[in-house]
């Protein structure tokens, strides 16, 4: 909500109407004459191997899915293989004019895409750099692999490099481009600017859009291609994905150089069918594809639809798109149409076309088209395509040999070495930043204005007298984000922060206040509502090298990113072979008093997922310094913040939170409050009911307790909760998450295991209720209060003398309530 | 030079004895031929006297503890003498299985009570005392552990009347303190603390241990089975479960044996050697009818049968340590004379704890006579001595009122026999007939005098 763009009623209430200006469908016509002057004999030819040799490397994996060997040598590949046979011109023609620093995202069906933009690559890349990359490559296992008993050139060595690691990979070999832990659906190499392909449908379209805005803030060349399919046009994160590509800000607010479009290319691959919905006729009601970009911008993403049988006709294409994003006029739309063959799968029956449909289709097939084209134009000779397809044949074949050698490539031995896939979920580094440059600032620390009031601030809640200050004068938790965060602006040039309300507003509980004045827009920005693509673009930002702080403004929004949050950003990593890192710390603020879609604690939820970083800091001094660890990690993290507390001040730590740097490692729990008589452990907001709770307990009962902050709950080290539950002998857990499920009952499970002989009772949970969070007015019924902390100690733990209850901890009503459901 | 004692071997079968008594303690004098210690067998009791003189040096196994034969026992030596390097060497030969440190030949007192052997008795251990419905919690069942607390007798105050840890410091701070070496011992052997004890200030001391329950105090001791007892309750215990015993009572007119017992005791007066008892003649009435019904002296195996050409008789035997059943070999080739002998010998031995253990296998007996008229029971139904098919109880002998003839009655001495057989290897036609058999000879045994 820039104060620079004046909403005028007058203008806006005006009548009118909308045109559109036409989208071109299949208007490529050049005949075969007219390009011999833009392509060579040479060019010519090496379309058609790349295009074959796709072709041949699909139908290997094809009879081998349906006859278990390929030419005589028998293989049972049980994983998946989603074929392209049919579209490999629309691959091909969208690899041929891009260089390695054009990256490609894909879909689960993009072998073709990642060995054309492979080809092309090779054919780019001089000698020397090709073999630079090859040795850098895990150490030059696969190099050394492929290398063994040949004697051709660099570049035919790159092409069984590229055809071994692909495959290698498919087969989940621990020798395949990334140890075999992606897989077909997930492959990819990117030296060769092939990025990850996706086994989510539409998993790259927002994903995409996070590498472009990379390369746009961070001036990096090239643009970014998203190959997805057309049925993943229906999905939300995709349409997301588009309307934060084409954000007016981009051309209207970005200053200087920053101003203009983002440099992608959304490729929608048109073959026409989502599994065996036909998209054209069935399952959409675009009736073309491209007609998508006339609802999306003005500039109607300058969508066309391409005739992708043709691959001249998709090169075409790509070149004058790839000009109107030099121009800095992104994002573009493509309807690249093509047909698969083969079925969603080779166990597909194809029930849903017919026979006559996919002969007709294989009649216009688009190699035998282009070698038509080729023959007749006096390009080549057949003997001469024949050639180069024999050619393929053997290597391909070979290659095939090669990768199901399980001496040659043996798959990852977890039996040895069990634990390898467990080292690889993180990667635990500490970087400063995460490139060497200038961090592009507005003015000096010192002066922003935000700096300038918590200078004025007190860091610790109370005076020498134990008497709290006031809650203005206090340095509050807000602060400590606060700190944490624009230390990292300063430090890291690649860092960036969007979310809703996150520029101007200073986000919606006041964190970011001050940012606004220290940022320029390409760093600090607000997105649309649209939580799929603000943590989907910051997972494709990450994964090209920059760092990102993407926001969710409440906690319950976290369901909008349900895929990206579980299924992209904690997979990456590990599914990479630890190619990529994934330095994304997501700020995720849980609500209070704003009802059921508003208050909810869902750290159970992230907590659950394999890959992910969980925190959960509940004072300032432990906000400042785990924000700075997380930032300063290399891992994604999910980051709660309660709104609770934001305003919150220091009450723990003595000499209030220090000025300067500093981190509290991810996964060290805080006693808050040392006791001897039972043990409350707390997860976020809570720990302040759970010492009100021991307060009471002091006064009332005489038990003295010792309250935790777990701080973190993945990672999450149990040893101080023991050492604190051999002393006490009991524990009571606590957290706003509601009960069933709740991360708590883990922590209690553990405890049980770990600390069995010295419980004086089992654990107890005491979490929310099972219900829809009420009005605020009602929130002590749903929310954990001090009062249930003690009844379920009297109940469950140790009775205490004259205690009454007023909540129903009994066996009874626990039964009850799960009978029940509640 | 010292000497090691060894646990002596005694029978083929036997593979440990008991200590049950020593006579000598550490550091005693000791010469040739005196009692060094008493021990027993499953079946038998024996002492073993010293072969050399010296001074009892050290002694490893405590009264009441089961040694391995051929184990070392103790060591006869000279005052003062070195017996480490001994102790060493013989280790060296020896098969010490279950020695902890130190070293082999060490003392097994106090400190080796850990075998399973005690664990049944450890108040301490609350998933005894606290069975049922009350729960003790994990932490309350440690603390109790290491403070040798049993746990019986605890009132809980958890949730649901758990024991919980307060429970437990609760009764700590109750109970007198103990020293260091009594809670050692207490924990390690089960033992409770008196009320009060003899230390400073009430102290408990390791002496003023019981291992009497103070909320039953004095009620009752715990005592460890001997090796015996063991044996005699599994015995009982397998032959009742593993076969199909029933018992048929029938009675004997005892006119006839009463008139022989009558004979012997006044030829007795005048120098007949032997004392013919009424148990010597039912004996002899029951090799006479098994001759007759063979199948009875027999051994059922379960898918056949061993049935003797002799009678090898065996003979329950009330002794001081418990019932034994030394057996009579080819006790159907022996006059009434030498059968009365012979059965006296082997009584004599068990009752002294001299008998061959191999006696007292129940697989040596073909059958089994067991008496207990002379204590006045009517009627009792004995217990097979598997494998045997049968056993005789012999009950005492009341008048009964019989038809005289001529529509006279008059009151005539009867003796009750109660034979119990397996019925998978005899019916009940067939053991009636042999019963009644047993009478038939009872009533017309004829002995020379």
């Amino acid at each position: 909500m820039p104060k620079s763009q004046f909403i005028d009623p007058k203008e806006a209430r005006k009548a009118g109407q909308l045109t559109f200006e036409p989208i071109p469908v299949n208007q490529y016509s050049k005949t075969i004459e007219e390009e011999k002057k833009n392509f060579s004999k040479d060019d010519f030819l090496r379309i058609y191997h790349d295009m074959s040799l796709i072709r041949e490397f699909e139908t290997m994996l094809n009879l081998i899915k349906t006859t278990g060997g390929y030419k005589g040598v028998e293989y049972n590949h049980p994983g998946p293989a989603h074929l392209s046979i049919g579209q490999e011109a629309a691959a091909v023609g969208m690899a041929y004019n891009l260089t390695v620093d054009d990256f490609i995202f894909g879909s689960h069906r993009s072998h073709g895409e990642i060995l054309a933009k492979g080809l092309s690559a090779i054919q780019k890349l001089d000698d020397s750099q090709l073999e630079l990359v090859m040795e850098d490559f895990f150490g030059g296992v696969i190099y050394n692999i492929v290398k063994k008993n040949f004697s051709g050139d660099i570049k035919a060595l790159a092409k069984r490099f590229l055809i071994y690691g692909t495959l290698a990979e498919i087969f989940a070999r621990e020798t395949g481009f990334n140890k075999g832990l992606g897989g077909s659906m997930h492959a990819f190499f990117t030296p060769f600017g092939v990025y990850p392909n996706n086994a989510i449908v539409g998993g790259s379209g927002d994903i995409a859009v996070g590498a472009a805005l990379y390369k746009k803030v961070n001036r990096k060349p090239g643009i970014v291609v998203a190959n997805i399919g057309d049925a993943s046009m229906a999905t939300g994160p995709v349409w997301e994905g588009l309307m934060f590509s084409a954000m007016d800000q981009f051309k209207q607010l970005w200053e200087g150089d920053m101003k203009g479009g983002l440099p992608i290319i959304i490729t929608i691959m048109n073959n026409q069918y989502g599994m065996g919905g036909q998209t054209a006729g069935e399952t959409m009601g675009y009736k073309i594809a491209a007609r998508i970009g006339a609802g999306v911008n003005p500039e109607q993403m300058h969508a066309e639809r391409v005739d992708g049988y043709n691959p001249l006709a998709v090169i075409d294409a790509y070149k004058r798109k790839q000009k109107i994003l030099e121009e800095k006029k992104g994002p573009v739309l493509l309807d690249v149409l093509t047909y698969r063959y083969s079925g969603h799968s080779p166990s597909d029956a194809s029930s849903y076309r017919t026979k006559e449909e996919i002969e007709a289709w294989e009649k216009q097939d688009c190699i035998l088209g282009y070698e038509k084209q080729l023959i007749d134009g006096g390009i080549a000779t057949k003997a001469e395509l024949e050639a180069i397809k024999e050619e393929i044949d053997e290597l391909i074949l070979e290659m095939f040999k090669l990768s199901i050698d399980d001496e040659i490539s043996p798959r990852m031995d977890l039996e040895k070495q069990p634990e390898l896939i467990g080292d690889m979920m993180f990667s635990n580094e500490s970087v400063d930043r995460m490139e060497e440059r200038e961090p592009e600032v507005l003015m000096p620390l010192e002066e922003n204005p935000r700096v300038k009031q918590i200078a004025r601030k007190e860091r610790f809640a109370f005076d020498k007298d134990g008497k709290p200050f006031s809650k203005m004068k206090q340095y509050q938790l807000r602060d400590g984000l606060f700190e944490a965060i624009i230390d990292r602006f300063y430090k890291d040039p690649t860092m960036i922060a969007y979310g809703e309300e996150n520029r101007d507003w200073g986000g919606a509980f006041a964190v970011y206040r001050g940012l606004t004045e220290a940022l320029p827009y390409h760093r600090l920005f607000n997105s649309p509502i649209a939580e799929a693509a603000i943590v989907g673009t910051a997972i494709g930002y990450a994964m090209c090298g920059g760092r990102v702080v993407p926001e969710i403004m409440y906690c319950d929004f976290l369901g909008r990113s349900g895929d990206e949050v579980f299924n992209q950003l904690p997979k990456w990593q590990a599914m990479s072979g630890n190619v990529l890192k994934m330095h994304v710390v997501i700020r995720v603020s849980v609500g209070s008093k704003y009802g059921a879609q508003h208050s909810q604690d869902w750290t159970s939820l992230v907590a659950h997922i394999p890959g992910l970083k969980v925190v959960f800091p509940a004072t300032p001094y432990d906000a400042k310094g785990l924000m700075n660890a997380a930032l300063q990690g290399t891992d994604p993290v999910i980051f709660f913040e309660s709104q609770r507390i934001y305003d919150v001040g220091e009450m723990f730590h003595e000499g209030g939170v220090p000025e300067g740097y500093y981190e509290i490692p991810l996964g060290e729990p805080d006693i808050k409050r040392e006791g001897k008589d039972v043990t409350i452990l707390s997860i976020g907001a809570t720990l302040y009911r759970a010492l009100d709770a021991a307060k009471e307990l002091e006064e009332k009962y005489g038990m003295s307790a010792e309250v935790i902050d777990a701080r973190s709950l993945v990672p999450f080290n149990y040893e101080p909760v023991i050492e604190s539950v051999k002393k006490t002998g009991r524990i009571i857990l606590t957290s706003d998450a509601s009960a069933r499920g709740s991360f708590l009952n883990d922590m209690a499970r553990n405890i049980s295991e770990l600390a069995f002989d010295y419980l004086d009772a089992p654990p107890v949970i005491v979490g929310s209720r099972n219900w829809i969070t009420p009005a605020f007015e009602l929130e002590d019924s749903f929310f954990p209060q001090p009062h249930w902390i003690i009844d379920a100690i009297h109940e469950k733990i140790v009775p205490l003398q004259g205690h009454v209850v007023k909540t129903n901890f009994t066996d009874a009503e626990q039964i009850r309530r799960n009978k029940m459901g509640v | 030079m010292a000497e090691l004692v060894i646990m002596p071997k005694q029978g083929q079968s036997v593979e440990s004895c008991i200590i049950t008594e020593w006579h000598k303690k550490k550091g005693d004098k000791v010469s040739v031929g005196d009692i060094l210690f008493a021990y027993e067998t499953d079946k038998a009791s024996f002492e073993e006297e010293a072969k050399v003189e010296g001074v009892l040096l050290e002694v490893f196994y405590e009264e009441g503890y089961e040694v391995p034969v051929l184990e070392n026992v103790c060591v006869i030596g000279e005052e003062g003498e070195d017996i480490s390097a001994l102790l060493a060497t013989a280790g060296a030969v020896e098969k010490k299985e279950e020695v902890d440190e130190p070293a082999v030949g060490s003392s097994h007192l106090a400190e080796d009570n850990s075998g399973k052997g005690v664990e049944s008795q450890q108040p301490v251990d609350g998933s005894e005392t606290a069975g049922g419905k009350k729960g003790v919690s994990p932490r309350a069942r440690n603390i109790a552990a290491k403070e040798a607390l049993p746990l019986d007798g605890i009132k809980g105050t958890g949730p649901k009347g758990r024991v919980i840890a307060r429970d437990v410091e609760q009764a700590l701070e109750n109970r007198p303190k103990l020293t260091g070496l009594a809670k050692e011992i207490a924990r390690e052997e089960g033992l409770n603390a008196p009320v009060e004890g003899t230390g400073p200030a009430g102290t408990v001391k390791a002496s003023d241990l019981t291992s009497i329950n103070p909320v039953y105090a004095g009620d009752f001791e715990i005592k460890p089975l001997s090796n015996m007892r063991k044996l005699i309750a599994k015995a009982m215990h397998a032959s009742l479960q593993n076969s199909a015993q029933l018992t048929h009572h029938l009675g004997a007119d005892a006119r006839n044996v009463l008139a022989i017992r009558q004979k012997v005791k006044k030829a007795m007066e005048e120098g007949y050697p032997t004392n013919i008892t009424i148990n010597d003649m039912v004996c002899m009435a029951v090799i006479k009818a098994l001759k007759k019904f063979p199948q009875a002296n027999s051994h059922f195996l379960g898918d056949s049968m061993k049935i003797f050409n002799k009678v090898h008789l065996g003979l329950a035997v009330d002794t001081d340590r418990g019932l034994m059943v030394p057996v009579v070999k080819n006790a159907d080739d022996l006059s009434i004379q030498g059968l009365s002998n012979q059965m006296k010998e082997v009584a004599n031995a068990c009752r002294t704890g001299s008998i061959d253990p191999d006696l007292l296998a129940a697989e040596a007996a073909s059958f089994t006579v067991s008496n207990l008229g002379n204590y006045g029971v009517e009627m009792f139904t004995p217990v097979i001595n598997l494998p045997q098919s049968a056993i005789l109880g012999v009950n005492t002998i009341i008048p009964r009122p019989k038809d005289l003839g001529g529509g006279v009655y008059g009151f005539v001495p009867y003796m009750g026999l109660s034979l119990t057989y397996d019925h998978r290897a005899l019916d009940g036609g067939e053991a009636t007939r042999f019963l009644k058999q047993i009478a038939i000879e009872l009533e017309t045994l004829e002995i020379e005098i």
